[in-house]
């Protein structure tokens, strides 16, 4: 039998004492969306389960004994800690969630500038932990959008990935070992060594995971030396995203690691370069970084590849230096955007997905035309590639359209879900994964048996083993 | 009704670091003040992005009314407000650009008197002028203040040189009856809402609409095509030189530096932080209030 | 420069509203502390604007100098006023005139120059004359720099920067007051404004007045925090405001808000308990006389940007801190 609402913060309240289980209302409603259904918190027109509580533990014990709890009375446990998912990774599937926030958790355990490592728990902002390690002169390498409010718990949970993935990589290649609780309340330490063949490599089973198998309390990361000094900035306006895709891909086999390799379409680089972006030009950007030899090797390798491409023309590189200073979010534009959509009820919304060199060029137009043609009330529709690799890149679909003859709250059905379909569809022909980054959350959830073809069967089995009484993060990752 | 609403495109401030004003200031010395801000994105000034909104909702409003309103918007400065010119065709709104230079044949020119305007209200306020008459305007529509001189005096000069009253701080407009607005707006002593009639100057402020709507696809498509109106300073029979000479003369231009000593009060409890800090520092300006 | 002639300056004084107490003070206070005029005094009148029936020494009250001029307007008769203004320039040619923030100071100022010719700056934060011309200071670029600028056409028609709202030099006790009246049209044409209605004013009229202001930001954790924050506050006798994010979660109502999409204060005394020191926030306080900070990070920029700074529980300080003024006030 499920325990009814009163009997859930009873039982919190039990474990952790009043002052750890948040029981406000308007607090509990808030928090049964994340950005994925942002527009219930703006227009404060709520649909969802509200979550019974929030409870916030300041250990590895505390977590474990919640879960524990939960998983003997099959609560449902949604994990936080920034609270910046797109995705729906934080969204109430079902009622009476409690949410697990570990932002509590914030303390920088160790900062260890001979090993080049760093050990934090899950709650501390990556900024903080970025502002700190500068002071050594180091950096984490990782930069996402988010930096200023997400927290490490959250960036490791959704497998994030910065600006400056090209050279410094995702998040799965910086994270060295790891704390994370299980729901039958299992601490598990994955220790910090520079590599290991000693079997699978099992933090992968935890990066990734979405608070849908286990909650991360500690990571550790790899550090970077800062040298921001020689970062060498270089763009070019271009015709066609074609062309854009081809020159990234020739960057890439060339063997150069810029830190940021970028291409926007018209759309997109309208929102950013209009002030020196003709309306149709497409604007291809990098930054190198490094130590000063490196920096100008890559720089000026980049610079005799795009000299390669005549349709290409150069920009004066504070262009995209000053674009680059201003790129991160943090609360003061999430609320200014946030004021911009009440007012005006346009809502901008991302997708991103990736496939490889031959395919994705396919898939940006296929899928852009399809929804300028399908969804109504569309103001923009573009996006850029930002991530590469040796065998393909991302595409980060960026779009606005007009909430028109709907509430706020059906946004998601009317306009989000169908543009995301289309994405998805046209990227799962074309063999690209369908999340590059934000992670599956709930939005992308329904597809993961097309994502994962024969392999669902592994990754199914990692639901099962771990969370057999599926009280972690219901819907998130694997469909209700 | 004819409502005609002045913007101005603008460097987005908020987009420089505290850090890169030095460096602005000191551009600004050595190539002038146009080319120091040049590599920032544009963006509508923010009190004039609301006077553009006012104005379609104001549309809207003598819609519903069954009054018909004409709709324009013109800017004096250089292409660069060219995609916000394409914006407005597709909302709707008839536009007009004023090349304080030479016109397209002298970009240089253009980029230099639109520096200059910057600090010269006067200056801008001939050009605004001409355009409102040029327009037909009944109502002048402008924001409060913006760009880099910010003065908040164009409105006034803009009426000044049309002989008309300017109404300033305008928070909100509706229509009242067909040729009169119900306007409310800050004056020095509380807000205030008052009946005007045109011909008039309006200049929005802090308005609690503040946001421009967004055009989609298929309106930006319908007016790919439809040319934007422009004119020179001379086909408007305007000379901004004798203005731009009567102007100030910005001599310097200096960063501000916001940060303040940051002195560091220590204890070891609660109590004992709040009575470092009401000895050491409140208690003496507390008691002279 | 030959011996120069002694400055000729007019202050003016719009008292046919409710904010003549405030822009007399802040007239005050720019023309003892704002205003170098070099060795010679300059000669200061202040022309008061006032209603047709008002008393005289009642609308002179807070005019900051010993002479006044007395024009006799209607409220919100702009025209009227800078139609007068002009014509006492014609007849004094003063050299200067000083106009406090605001609306009406900003058209009064506007306008005179434009009809005399002269020039205006508004925004002003100090101005010098020297070798012909008045070199003054002012912000632009939204407040990221700061300029100096070189006025030389007469009359100079400065409008003042809000600050000197807040500097407040008391007026002398007592004026010789001559009257204008003459100067006001009889018949001054069809009015600008109909059906003049006052609103009531946002309830944010205490934040932009008070002397003693505490903020709490994001950091007070809960609407219970806030709440908490706001009785500590109500017990020092502080007015109470909040940044952003406290109202975005709706623990306190946007009214109470601050910074740049709210109100910007300028008490002579800040306390802000638990605020990062976002840029949109701080501009709501910069003008502040002296701000203490109390917050767990002592990392973030608000650390910074107070004149002290206490790392530590924001809420509990705070509380400590109104048992203290509390008491001592007692
Ligand atoms: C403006 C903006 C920009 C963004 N830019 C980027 C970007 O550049 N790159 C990028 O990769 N992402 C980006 N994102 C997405 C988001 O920031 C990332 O997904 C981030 O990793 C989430 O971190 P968080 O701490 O906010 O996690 P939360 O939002 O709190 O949670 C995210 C997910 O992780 C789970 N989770 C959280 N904490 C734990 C934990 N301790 N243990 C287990 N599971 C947990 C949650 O259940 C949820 O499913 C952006 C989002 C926004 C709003």
């Amino acid at each position: 039998m499920s325990l009814s609402r009163e009997a859930i913060v009873e039982g919190l309240r039990g474990i952790l004492g009043p002052e750890a289980v948040v029981t406000d209302e308007r607090v509990l409603v808030e928090n049964s969306v994340d950005n994925f259904r942002k527009l219930q918190n703006i227009f404060d027109v709520h649909v969802m389960p509200v979550p019974a509580a929030i409870v916030t533990p300041t250990n590895a014990r505390e977590v474990a004994a919640v879960l524990t709890w939960a998983n003997e009375h099959g609560v449902n446990v949604i994990p936080k800690t920034g609270g910046t998912a797109t995705e729906g990774g934080l969204e109430s599937a079902v009622p009476d969630s409690v949410i697990m926030d570990g932002s509590a958790m914030n303390e920088i355990v160790k900062i260890d500038p001979y090993n080049m490592q760093a050990t934090v728990q899950c709650g501390v902002p990556l900024q903080v932990l970025e502002d700190r390690v500068r002071e050594h002169g180091l950096t984490t390498g990782h930069s996402p959008q988010s930096k200023p409010v997400a927290h490490l718990g959250g960036l490791v949970a959704t497998r994030s990935i910065g600006q400056f993935s090209t050279l410094y990589g995702g998040i799965e290649d910086m994270v060295v070992g790891l704390e994370a609780v299980f729901p039958n309340g299992e601490i598990c330490r994955i220790k910090n060594v520079p590599r290991r063949a000693a079997g699978p490599d099992i933090r992968h089973i935890v990066i990734g995971n979405e608070g849908a198998l286990c909650f991360i309390t500690e990571v550790t990361v790899k550090l970077f030396p800062y040298l921001p000094e020689n970062n060498r900035f270089l763009g070019w306006t271009l015709m066609d995203m074609k062309t854009g895709f081809e020159v990234l891909r020739e960057v890439m086999v060339g063997g150069y690691k810029p830190s940021v390799a970028r291409v926007y379409d018209p759309g997109d680089a309208g929102l950013h370069f209009s002030h020196f972006a003709a309306p149709d030009d497409c604007v291809l950007l990098f930054m190198a970084e490094g130590a000063e030899g490196i920096a100008k090797a890559t720089a000026d390798g980049i610079q005799a590849i795009v000299d390669r491409h005549p349709e290409c023309t150069q920009v004066p590189s504070e262009y995209i230096e000053t674009w680059f200073n201003d790129l991160c979010w943090g609360p003061d534009k999430i609320l200014a955007e946030d004021e911009r959509i009440r007012q005006t009820r346009n809502v901008n919304r991302t997708t991103e997905i990736s496939a490889d060199w031959s395919s994705i060029n396919d898939i940006y137009q296929a899928a852009r035309q399809r929804i300028i043609d399908e969804i109504p009330d569309i103001t923009m529709m573009g996006g850029h590639s930002s991530h590469s690799y040796i065998n393909g890149t991302n595409m980060y679909f960026n779009y606005f359209f007009n909430v028109v003859d709907v509430g706020p709250e059906e946004e998601t059905e009317k306009y989000y879900l169908p543009i995301i379909s289309i994405i998805v569809e046209e990227t799962l022909k074309r063999g690209g994964s369908i999340v590059h980054h934000h992670g599956m959350g709930k939005a992308r959830a329904p597809w993961v048996r097309d994502e994962y073809g024969s392999s669902y069967y592994m990754l199914e089995t990692l639901k099962t083993s771990f969370d057999p009484n599926g009280i972690m993060n219901k819907g998130t990752i694997f469909p209700i | 009704m004819r409502i005609a609403v002045g913007f101005k495109v603008t460097p987005d401030f908020e987009a420089l670091r505290a850090a890169d004003w030095a460096r602005v200031a000191a551009a600004a010395d050595a190539e002038g003040r146009a080319q120091a801000t040049r590599y920032v994105r544009r963006v509508f000034g923010v009190f004039d992005e609301a006077a553009l909104e006012l104005a379609l909702r104001l549309r809207d409003a003598r819609a519903d009314d069954g009054l018909p309103t004409g709709l324009a918007a013109f800017t004096v400065g250089g292409p660069d407000a060219s995609p916000f010119l394409h914006t407005l065709q597709a909302l709707g709104f008839d536009c007009l650009r004023v090349d304080p230079g030479g016109g397209p044949a002298s970009a240089a020119d253009t980029a230099e008197a639109a520096g200059a305007l910057d600090f010269a209200p006067a200056a801008t306020a001939a050009l605004v002028a001409a355009c409102a008459r040029q327009l037909g305007a009944d109502i002048l529509l402008l924001g409060e203040r913006g760009g880099p001189g910010g003065s908040g005096t164009v409105p006034f000069l803009a009426a000044e040189a049309l002989g008309r009253p300017c109404v300033t701080c305008v928070t909100a407009i509706e229509p009242a009856g067909a040729d009169r607005l119900r306007v409310s707006f800050r004056a020095d002593d509380g807000p205030v809402r008052a009946l005007t009639a045109p011909p008039c100057v309006l200049a929005v402020g802090n308005a609690v609409v503040s946001m421009l709507r967004v055009p989609t696809l298929k309106e930006r498509l319908a007016v790919r095509d439809v040319p934007v109106t422009q004119f020179t300073a001379a086909d408007l029979g305007v000379d901004v030189g004798v203005a731009l000479d009567r102007a100030p003369a910005v001599r310097s231009l200096e960063p501000v530096d916001r940060s303040r000593a940051g002195i560091v009060v220590t204890g070891a409890t609660a109590a004992e932080q709040a009575r470092a800090l009401y000895e050491g520092h409140l208690r003496a300006r507390l008691e002279a209030l | 420069m030959t011996a120069a002639a002694p400055l000729r300056v007019v202050a003016v004084l719009d008292a046919t509203g409710s904010a003549a107490e405030r822009h007399g003070r802040a007239l005050g206070a720019f023309l003892r502390d704002g205003l170098d005029a070099g060795d010679i005094a300059p000669g200061v009148v202040t022309h008061v604007f006032c209603p047709p029936g008002a008393d005289p020494g009642a609308a002179s009250a807070t005019a900051p100098t010993l002479d006044v001029r007395l024009v006799r307007v209607p409220a919100h008769r702009q025209d009227v006023a800078t139609a007068a203004l002009a014509a006492l320039q014609t007849g004094d040619g003063a050299d200067l005139y000083v106009f406090p923030s605001g609306p009406s100071g900003t058209e009064l100022g506007a306008r005179l120059a434009a009809r005399t010719g002269g020039s205006a700056l508004t925004g002003v934060l100090s101005a010098a004359v020297g070798d012909g011309v008045l070199t003054c200071r002012r912000a632009a670029y939204a407040g990221y720099l700061e300029e100096e600028s070189a006025l030389s056409r007469r009359p100079w028609c400065l409008v003042l920067d809000a600050g000197w709202d807040e500097a407040r030099a008391e007026p002398p006790e007592e004026h010789v007051v001559v009257e204008a009246a003459h100067l006001t049209p009889e018949d001054p044409g069809a009015p600008p404004l109909l059906e003049i209605k006052p609103l009531e004013a946002p309830p944010t009229g205490d934040l932009e007045t008070a002397r003693f202001l505490v903020v709490a930001g994001r950091g007070a954790g809960s609407r219970r925090g806030v709440e908490r924050a706001a009785a500590a506050a109500a017990r020092m006798g502080a007015a109470f405001a909040v940044t952003r994010p406290v109202v975005m979660n709706a623990w306190a109502a946007p009214d109470r808000q601050v910074g740049v999409s709210g109100t910007r204060a300028a008490p002579a005394v800040c306390v802000v308990a638990g605020a990062s020191g976002a840029p949109a926030f701080v501009w709501g306080i910069e003008r502040a006389g002296f701000i203490a900070a109390v917050d767990t990070d002592e990392h973030a920029p608000i650390a910074g940007e107070a004149d002290v700074f206490v790392a530590g529980d924001a809420l509990d300080v705070l509380e400590e801190l109104a048992d203290l003024v509390d008491r001592h006030s007692r």
